[in-house]
């Protein structure tokens, strides 16, 4: 009963969410957060440069929530026993590392936590490297570094990097868990990039399809050269955009608002490059 | 969804070439993105196509009647068909969308008269069709196209050269339409003959066409009848070759043919035919001359 209110607060904050000017609500959502998650410090050696550590990474799917279709009533998970079929109260919970089939080792709660790093707040550079040198498979996650107090080794730091385009590698600790980090320079301000360890990337040149791939001859190299440098470009994000999730926000919309929404089978992804196509062929043909 | 065209595209997942693994549907973006540029050469020509429906691997057919059942804005023409000896309702394809359905028809190629309606019989290109046989090469062919162009030059004409899109070159000049069949022939025989004296490769004579290690300077496509792969026409072959219009300049580059597909025109910003329709010219009387006389 209590999820009823809630629910009418959820729509509002959605139509707030959607107003005409769909685009100044873009805007908003994506101003800076006011709250950092953490104030620390980066630790360059003996140096210390006070900082606050902001989320700038949202990743903003459409989320559902599984409903009960006769009420409409918010579906709720349960944990329960296998053996019995019974509900398990928290307190009776444990944690098990599954070594073989049904065979377990049991942990519980104080055991792990004993040896879970602690946040000490602080982001352990311990060499500097050409940014550009590390490749994106590794990037897990960004945050913004902001001044904290005295912003004068913050300005040092990010004029330097800047300069040789560099970033301080090291380490980092959030929340409970550790990650080799990345500190570097972006649009004026010093970026925190976590990354993943090298042990959970595979490496791609084992996979044996490469070993039976032929040397291309020259002339077809010279063709595939021709075809990249025809198309090449500057890298602009905007260019891409999820057409699901803004489909999705237009019938949440409609259906806000009481209308009607008749089902249209989405396009194939093939026709979907034809309407690309077709838009850019229709533009020209308009200029001539 | 906003109606772009009226098409509705059917079996979009096919693969039309099967070497390159190129979809129908890849296969129908390429014509829609080449549309601004091959529309003003289809306006108002009745079309002959080569469909290839389950992919140029397999069977393909000629089609110059317009299939049953087609849409009703596809604008045709009932004309009579010398070679078919009947009357034939050929397709007219002035607009985007008839392209598209061209293209969904899985028409490969798409050939065009040298002449446009209603006046059939006033042909607007003369065309030189350079054609090697073997051993002869492309690059005999254009060492071929480049002396017709010189002879061009000399009688004061721009020729266009484009790629045939198989192994030849096609050279074209625009001409106001205000010459019969027989006198762009002529013309274009005659300038053959003239080469022909200069060069031994080159011969101009129908009956020489399969002479091995010449290149043959076609005269008798100017026809009535006759047809010419268009202009970013692709061509039946495993590698989707395009009949690409070239620069002179570039020609002279050792060009290969097989550097123009269905992958790589798109990209091109190139446009060495764009002025082609503002250049018609005329015909000198003394180059229609009748010394040619001997017709297919």
């Amino acid at each position: 009963m209590e999820k009823k209110p809630q629910k009418t607060r959820k729509e509002q904050v959605l139509e707030e969410k959607h107003p005409q000017k769909a685009e100044e609500a873009e805007k908003q959502k994506r101003a800076p957060s006011k709250r950092p998650m953490w104030s620390g410090s980066i630790a360059i050696g003996l140096i210390n440069v006070p900082i606050k550590l902001y989320p700038i990474i949202y990743d903003r799917g459409v989320a559902f929530h599984f409903l009960h279709k006769p009420d409409n009533a918010p579906l709720q998970y349960q944990k329960v026993c296998t053996k019995d079929g019974k509900v398990v109260p928290w307190p009776e919970v444990v944690k098990g590392y599954e070594v073989t089939k049904n065979q377990y080792v049991i942990f519980g709660k104080e055991e792990l936590d004993a040896v879970k790093p602690e946040s000490d707040r602080r982001i352990r550079i311990d060499k500097f490297i050409d940014y550009l040198s590390v490749d994106p498979v590794y990037f897990y996650s960004s945050y913004a570094l902001m001044p904290d107090k005295s912003g004068d080794a913050y300005g040092l730091l990010l004029q330097a990097l800047e300069k040789m385009g560099k970033a301080g590698v090291g380490r980092i600790t959030l929340r409970t868990k550790e990650y080799p980090a990345l500190v570097h320079a972006y649009k004026g301000a010093l970026v925190l990039t976590t990354m993943r360890y090298g042990y959970d990337v595979v490496d791609p040149s084992g996979f044996e399809e490469l070993g039976e791939l032929k040397a291309p001859k020259e002339n077809e190299l010279e063709l595939a050269l021709k075809i990249v440098n025809d198309l090449s470009g500057e890298f602009d994000i905007s260019e891409y955009k999820d057409t699901y999730r803004a489909k999705v926000e237009d019938l949440i919309k409609k259906k806000l608002k009481g209308e009607t929404i008749t089902v249209e089978k989405p396009p194939k992804e093939e026709v979907k490059g034809l309407m690309a196509a077709l838009q850019e062929t229709l533009k020209q043909l308009e200029k001539k | 969804m906003e109606k772009l065209t009226k098409v509705s595209f059917s079996n979009l997942d096919k693969i039309l070439f099967p070497k390159l693994q190129v979809t129908k549907a890849q296969f129908i973006e390429y014509y829609i993105k080449m549309a601004p540029r091959m529309l003003p050469f289809l306006k108002d020509r009745p079309l002959v196509l080569t469909r290839y429906p389950e992919g140029v691997a397999e069977k393909g057919f000629y089609a110059k009647n317009a299939p049953e059942g087609m849409p009703s804005w596809v604008r045709t023409v009932r004309l009579y068909s010398h070679s078919a000896k009947r009357n034939v309702n050929y397709i007219i394809c002035n607009d985007l969308d008839t392209l598209i359905w061209l293209a969904n028809l899985a028409a490969v190629e798409i050939h065009m008269p040298l002449s446009r309606v209603p006046d059939r019989e006033k042909p607007d290109f003369a065309f030189f069709d350079v054609d090697p046989e073997p051993p002869c090469t492309f690059s005999d062919a254009t060492e071929v196209a480049l002396l017709v162009k010189e002879k061009l030059d000399k009688l004061g004409l721009t020729g266009y050269v484009k790629t045939s899109g198989k192994k030849g070159l096609h050279v074209l000049v625009p001409v106001v339409p205000e010459y019969t069949f027989a006198e762009t022939r002529n013309f274009v025989h005659a300038v053959g003959i003239q080469l022909m004296k200069e060069s031994s490769v080159v011969v101009s004579e129908f009956k020489d066409t399969k002479k091995p290690g010449k290149v043959f300077v076609d005269y008798t496509q100017n026809s009535h009848g006759r047809t010419m792969a268009c202009p970013y026409s692709l061509r039946v072959s495993e590698e989707a070759p395009v009949s690409m219009p070239l620069d002179w300049a570039d020609l002279k580059k050792s060009i290969k043919p097989s550097e123009f597909t269905i992958q790589s025109v798109p990209s091109t910003r190139k446009e060495p035919w764009k002025d082609i329709f503002g250049h018609r010219q005329k015909l000198e009387a003394k180059n229609l001359g009748k010394e040619t006389a001997k017709n297919p």
